[in-house]
């Protein structure tokens, strides 16, 4: 890499010689200076946020030449798509396994565990029958948002513990068992939002 | 988005909801599922042991209208195959049939995955039972 405006060679975020901003780095770990983690301190990411909020600012290349202008503008957006997914341990979480090759969007059906289905196919099961039911069996409703809340905490907490491992090692297995956690949660969210009392006419 | 006219048939008219007895060594069950969407799915064939045809299919899907019509339409090309047969359905049939958009084709694949479950699960079935001879009374 050399800077696209003196030709300085292994520019930083700005060239060391000219000073130039140079396009931004698109991964978002390595735009934070951060190596890719999963229990990060989000304290210390927003100040980095604040900090590079202040250098990229977009008005503060208003005057310098339209390429830099447009790097203004690039790094503003990661800045601001980095830190929305990084500071939210799902979020993030979602990100780190994209990264490593195991996005959430392509696994194949036979990633998915066969207890978790049965488990979620139950659980909606007996869902839909409270939905379609009497006014008693629609009363059972906000019984069943307490349970699924109550399995995403914990499904929360397998997820802090299992990042705090990954962090630790880089064992794959870390990430396999983080991606069940999240399939997991991902099933669990979707039911919680199902146990709105339906509308009727 | 708009479903074409045919998913919103089979949505509003899934064919074959429900199931069958699980524990028949006739019965073939496939649950599959994809969490990214929150959809999880369950196909059923009974098969007539002599002559390998699927005379039932049963399905239950959680999950989208496109997900739903994929599984329905499933089960209708199901009944009257050979289990042979039922393995050569691909979800592209299933995705020209029902002219899905490319945002919803994973809904056809997974009925694709779920028809596979079913039959691999039958077959096994199958097998275990030559496997492990059950005792019988010789007349």
């Amino acid at each position: 890499m050399t800077c696209w405006n003196c030709g300085a060679a292994e520019p930083a975020r700005f060239c060391v010689s000219c000073k130039a901003l140079q396009p931004p780095v698109p991964e978002y770990f390595a735009f934070f200076e951060l190596a890719p983690q999963l229990a990060l301190d989000e304290k210390d990411l927003q100040q980095r946020f604040y900090g590079l909020s202040r250098k990229l600012h977009p008005d503060l290349f208003s005057r310098k030449s339209p390429a830099e202008n447009e790097h203004a503008l690039e790094a503003t957006a990661v800045l601001n798509d980095a830190y929305r997914t990084l500071r939210d341990p799902i979020a993030r979480a979602l990100y780190v396994l994209k990264l490593e090759g195991l996005d959430v969007g392509e696994q194949s059906t036979k990633d998915v565990p066969p207890e978790l289905l049965e488990e979620v196919f139950e659980l909606n099961m007996a869902l839909e029958e409270a939905r379609m039911g009497d006014a008693d069996a629609l009363a059972q409703l906000p019984g069943f948002r307490v349970r699924f809340e109550a399995m995403r905490a914990e499904t929360d907490l397998a997820v802090a513990q299992v990042s705090t491992a990954w962090d630790a090692t880089h064992a794959k297995q870390a990430l396999t068992d983080l991606r069940g956690h999240l399939n997991r949660r991902k099933y669990i969210t979707n039911l919680i939002d199902k146990t709105n009392v339906p509308d009727r006419v | 988005m708009a479903y074409s006219d045919k998913v919103l048939d089979h949505y509003n008219n899934p064919r074959n909801v429900g199931s069958l007895d699980r524990t028949s060594s006739s019965v073939g069950t496939g649950m599959v599922g994809a969490p990214e969407c929150g959809d999880v799915m369950k196909l059923q064939i009974q098969v007539n042991d002599a002559t390998g045809i699927i005379e039932d299919a049963k399905f239950k899907t959680f999950g989208c209208g496109s997900a739903i019509a994929s599984s329905s339409l499933a089960t209708e090309w199901l009944k009257g195959r050979s289990v042979d047969e039922a393995l050569m359905i691909k979800n592209t049939d299933i995705v020209n049939e029902l002219s899905l958009p490319p945002v919803k084709i994973h809904c056809s694949v997974l009925a694709e995955d779920a028809i596979k479950a079913a039959i691999s699960d039958y077959r096994k079935k199958q097998g275990s039972e030559v496997a492990t001879p059950v005792a019988q009374t010789v007349a």
